[in-house]
């Protein structure tokens, strides 16, 4: 029921705020796509490299839709408005609250990603997006949801969002499979990459768009991610003493 | 009722609250007095769960208050000293989400926030965001959340700063209304008039610690129930007498300087938080 509560009033915010969160979910992957896969026309592997660059610009929105979805939610309802203490003091059970913000997350970053593939459905390429697809952003979705609550818990500033949006987000979107293969990066480094949810999460979505078998390691990576931030964001909410 | 036991915030080194110990009787208008700093906000806090104590325990109706404690918190609505409200949302948003915080049903909802908003005087503005209602509507509205849940317990955290005169005095004609109900209400207010008028009992606490806890006549009694304001070179002093005539003949030595008045339980507060600080 308190999860049922929580997406309502995500929905509430979506509704009300529809052409913003869209705009913002299309300009940045839009401008992607753009300068680096019609401007500078390359190939990747022998194919044109929009068909190397469409799944990892889909995996980065969704990252980046969830993650700012809650982050600067959470944040200003926290630190600014003080709506958080709403929550707290309800009888709503503090864990379907955490999950309801998890899914609400999730779903934006899903619709951050869907945009995206809606924009490039007429590029005429061979890619294949299915069911296990958008599981996997959803997944996704949830993963970075539940860093971006943690972060937000955090947070001693509402300003701290845009900050953690440059050191956690940022980097991740360049360095993780999103605009080029790790396969080159030295071997320590490349296994590093390699452990970050979105570098699984791009394989997994570029493997289906290629009709391969996703790896399941990037579904024990990205399952890891959601049970240790969930268990963190949820011994914070009950646990914390200042909030 | 409400029990506080050695009830304790410590923030690094320093103790904002105390070692406090209180009983909140149900259905008693509790005040929390203390100058700024006293620790006032930081127990409401505790007693919402948003703070949780560094020591000691919070219970109610013999049952301990923490995050999980669903039951507990059932009991309770809170109105916070800040506009602790998604700012951009409309009014009836609000209502809506705090009902379904608490899981009332949809149609009682919709019920309850017409009816609430008109007691309010906000029904015209029910469509208008929280962001653009002034500081008076904004408060007016926290109390009509506040209510929607027909809470047992009802945590006031500087209910009435910002509204204008007319305002306040709605405010108190609501909040005996609702605790006429056998609503306990527990009240911080930098307002000493306020407290006097409304509250069955008060504390008066300084610094996390309690210093005085009884009715606002016994504190006004032990203080002298009558006062004598004098004008020297200190500027304005006040006397307080146990018996009028005392205080007529202190008055009529001090000359034209001097005036004679009831004390209240601001001079209460005053010489209590005078002597602390």
């Amino acid at each position: 029921m308190g999860i049922i509560t929580v997406l309502w009033e995500k929905w509430v915010e979506f509704r009300r705020d529809f052409y913003k969160i869209t705009v913002a979910a299309m300009i940045g992957p839009l401008m992607y796509l753009i300068i680096f896969g019609m401007g500078i026309q390359t190939t990747s592997h022998g194919e044109p490299y929009l068909h190397f660059l469409i799944p990892g610009i889909v995996a980065m929105a969704t990252m980046t839709g969830s993650f700012s979805a809650i982050a600067q939610n959470m944040s200003v309802q926290r630190l600014y408005e003080k709506a958080l203490d709403q929550i707290m003091v309800s009888p709503t059970p503090l864990w379907q609250f955490i999950l309801g913000q998890i899914i609400g997350g999730s779903l934006r970053g899903m619709y951050a990603g869907c945009v995206i593939l809606f924009l490039t459905f007429p590029i005429r390429t061979d890619l294949v997006f299915t069911g296990l697809s958008l599981l996997i952003m959803f997944l996704n979705g949830m993963v970075f949801s539940t860093i971006a609550l943690v972060l937000s818990f955090l947070a001693k500033s509402y300003t701290d969002a845009p900050r953690f949006t440059s050191y956690i987000i940022t980097p991740m979107s360049f360095l993780c499979n999103t605009f080029f293969s790790t396969d080159q990066m030295p071997s320590g480094f490349r296994d590093v990459i390699a452990l970050l949810p979105l570098s699984q999460t791009s394989a997994m979505i570029r493997a289906i768009a290629n009709r391969e078998a996703p790896g399941l390691f990037g579904f024990a990576i990205l399952a890891a991610y959601l049970a240790v931030f969930g268990i963190i964001s949820v011994v914070f909410i009950y646990r914390k003493k200042n909030l | 009722m409400i029990e506080l036991r050695d009830l304790t915030k410590k923030y690094g080194g320093f103790t904002a609250v105390d070692h406090l110990d209180l009983t909140i009787r149900t259905g008693e208008f509790f005040g929390l007095l203390g100058p700024n700093g006293a620790g006032k906000t930081t127990t409401i806090s505790m007693m919402s769960t948003v703070l949780l104590p560094t020591e000691g325990e919070i219970h109610i109706d013999g049952c301990r208050l923490d995050r999980k404690a669903s039951a507990q918190k059932r009991k309770l609505s809170v109105i916070t000293q800040e506009y602790s409200m998604r700012q951009d949302m409309n009014m009836e948003e609000v209502m809506e989400y705090q009902g379904r915080l608490y899981r009332i049903p949809r149609k009682t909802i919709r019920e309850k926030t017409s009816e609430l908003l008109e007691f309010a005087g906000l029904a015209e503005y029910r469509k208008r965001t929280v962001r653009h209602l002034s500081g008076g509507m904004k408060r007016k509205l926290m109390i009509c959340r506040a209510l929607l849940i027909e809470p047992e317990i009802l945590l006031l955290d500087e209910p009435t700063a910002g509204m204008d005169a007319l305002s306040r005095r709605q405010m108190w004609n609501l909040l005996r209304r609702v605790n006429q109900e056998n609503m306990t209400i527990v009240l911080t207010t930098h307002y000493i008039d306020e407290a006097q008028a409304l509250c069955d009992r008060v504390a008066l606490i300084n610094k996390g610690r309690l210093q005085k806890l009884d009715t606002p006549e016994s504190l006004i009694r032990e203080l002298g129930a009558f006062a004598v304001d004098e004008t020297g070179e200190d500027g304005l002093v006040s006397k307080y007498f146990h018996n009028r005539e005392e205080a007529i003949g202190y008055l009529a030595a001090a000359g034209n300087q001097a005036s004679l008045r009831a004390t209240t339980l601001e001079d209460v507060f005053v010489v209590c938080a005078g002597r602390k600080l």
